[in-house]
């Protein structure tokens, strides 16, 4: 059984006036815990419509969210336990710190869940190790951190929560590449620490490439792929056409057979490309 | 006589005990007039900074000092009156981030006309002004669509074209990209191109996709607030090692190359784009 299954899902906004929209059209997927599922899709795929209806911000028009196999509005007034259980860490989401301390911030979330003290006092130290903010920055105010820190500060506040799914929506916008890579690695501490499902929302297919084992593809209000990660960055014509594309060294490879070049197919990384064409090149000398 | 010139430029900010945090230390910079400049570093690197005071959008000057003249006008002298921050914000026109915080308008074209009009253009040189930029953008026929329904990579061109109406010399695009998808990047980033290489504007452009400043004339490094490199992308991207401690990385084409040169393969040529990187790969091979 998935951790998470979304069954034939759809949802419209402004149902019933002139506005009306359909942002998610019979979408149906499985996402598996001890993995990091990707979702990417050009902008108004409804991603993150799709999203929010994890933790139950925005409930299906049709259809169903099901958590370990049972349905998440079965019972509507149980849907705060839902939120945490399903970590959602929205766009940006260090607009939203606001309390005096780092330390304050982070334990916002499992103070509401009426954990006791030590427990709690225990799971800030956990997140914020998570996410590499060392112990001095806990009491410090969250306004006084560099736009990274505050990014991760707020993402280790739904990590305290210790969601057995955690989303996040564009976790690294914005941020400068050794800022990206410190949120990546802390996604992946928590995902092998916990065996949580971790989802990714992305515009950065190198990032995908390099961070998630499955991918699922979006356009227009519907699922157009799911698969592995190299089954979906081997479908390039597809992706462009449907305003994607593929990583960088990807590109590279296909470049390259376009001059008779022909390298393995499921090179993603400056890594995979390094070692393929070392070997190109009879190995290193 | 450069287009922009600064020098010994200093700035600072209070925190909330009036203390003053400084941003930028000692900055001093040309920019010649048809440049085509990337400006990287970190995040609080100072190059927001540096990108707002060239029009003056920050106009606190208590912890600030040196100069910063703009085709011959000494932008930070104490004469500048109102109108002389309206003439140089015609002449430097600035895109930000988020493309829903730059729409103002209700109608692509009236959004476009927001600029001219407040300007005191004619009504007829209005028209014409947002029929050339809203073409220079490839965006004419959503003229008379509504903003919001648009695509984040058609907002942003929608919100470029609201500068190119207002006829800058010289344009600044602060992580313009930082939120479009794949084909919204692509589109914004050969608008920027186009507007360099066939309409003659100045452009520098803050980024984090080093992928992108790849494709600039000249690359400018801030950290801490200070330039510490500056020169063609091939020579910036060659210096891995202060790129990475300044927070930074290589593009990737950049790092492949580097890497497979250390394991000692031969190979020349120019580094920076994915096409160039094949075809030295190619060489290479005799291929």
């Amino acid at each position: 059984m998935s951790k998470l299954t979304v069954e034939n899902v759809s949802f419209i906004y402004s149902a019933g006036t002139p506005f009306e929209v359909k942002a998610l059209d019979g979408v149906s997927v499985n996402i598996e815990a001890n993995r990091i599922t990707g979702i990417i899709g050009h902008t108004g795929s409804g991603k993150s419509t799709l999203v929010q209806m994890f933790n139950g911000l925005i409930r299906p028009t049709e259809g169903r969210i099901l958590l370990d196999g049972e349905d998440i509005w079965a019972d509507a007034k149980k849907i705060s336990a839902v939120r945490y259980r399903v970590g959602l860490v929205m766009q940006y989401p260090e607009y939203q710190l606001f309390e005096e301390t780092v330390e304050a911030d982070i334990a916002y979330g499992p103070k509401n869940m009426g954990l006791d003290e030590a427990e709690i006092t225990q799971r800030v130290i956990e997140s914020a190790k998570f996410v590499g903010l060392e112990e001095q920055d806990l009491k410090k105010s969250p306004f006084d951190l560099s736009g990274g820190q505050k990014r991760r500060a707020a993402i280790a506040g739904i990590m305290a929560m210790r969601p057995e799914v955690l989303v996040l929506d564009e976790p690294s916008a914005g941020l400068d590449p050794a800022g990206k890579k410190s949120i990546f690695e802390g996604i992946r501490k928590y995902a092998e620490a916990t065996g949580a499902a971790v989802i990714i929302v992305s515009h950065s297919m190198d990032d995908m490439a390099k961070y998630c084992e499955d991918i699922i593809v979006m356009s227009h209000s519907r699922v157009a792929m799911t698969g592995k990660r190299n089954e979906i960055f081997s479908r390039g014509d597809e992706l462009e056409a449907i305003g994607l594309g593929v990583p960088q060294m990807t590109y590279l490879m296909r470049l390259l057979a376009q001059r008779g070049i022909n390298l393995p197919q499921d090179i993603f990384t400056v890594d995979d490309a390094e070692a393929a064409i070392i070997e190109l090149f009879g190995g290193a000398k | 006589m450069s287009y922009i010139k600064i020098r010994n430029l200093k700035y600072s900010y209070k925190d909330d005990n009036d203390n003053p945090i400084p941003v930028l230390r000692d900055v001093s910079l040309d920019i010649e007039k048809g440049e085509y400049v990337a400006v990287l570093g970190h995040n609080g690197s100072g190059k927001s900074t540096l990108a707002k005071l060239l029009n003056l959008v920050i106009e606190d000057y208590d912890f600030f000092e040196g100069s910063i003249e703009v085709d011959g006008v000494d932008i930070t002298s104490e004469d500048m009156t109102e109108d002389d921050i309206y003439e140089l914000r015609k002449k430097i026109g600035m895109v930000f981030q988020n493309p829903d915080n730059q729409l103002v308008a209700t109608i692509v074209e009236e959004d476009v006309a927001f600029g001219p009009e407040n300007l005191g253009v004619p009504r007829e040189e209005i028209r014409q002004r947002v029929d050339y930029a809203l073409k220079t953008v490839g965006m004419t026929e959503f003229a008379h669509h509504e903003p919001h329904r648009l695509s984040g990579g058609q907002k942003q061109r929608i919100a470029i074209a609201g500068v190119i109406a207002m006829k800058p010399d010289c344009m600044i695009f602060d992580e313009s990209t930082a939120m479009l998808d794949p084909m919204g990047r692509k589109d914004v980033v050969e608008t920027i191109e186009k507007l360099n290489k066939e309409e003659g504007k100045t452009v520098i452009t803050i980024t984090h996709y080093m992928d992108e400043a790849v494709r600039a004339d000249r690359v400018i490094v801030i950290n801490d607030g200070k330039i510490i490199l500056d020169g063609a992308p091939s020579k910036i991207f060659a210096q891995a090692e202060i790129l990475r401690s300044a927070g930074l990385d290589l593009p990737q084409c950049a790092d492949l190359l580097l890497r497979l040169r250390e394991k000692g393969i031969k190979l020349e040529g120019e580094i920076n784009t994915p096409e160039q990187c094949a075809q030295t790969i190619a060489q290479a091979l005799n291929r």
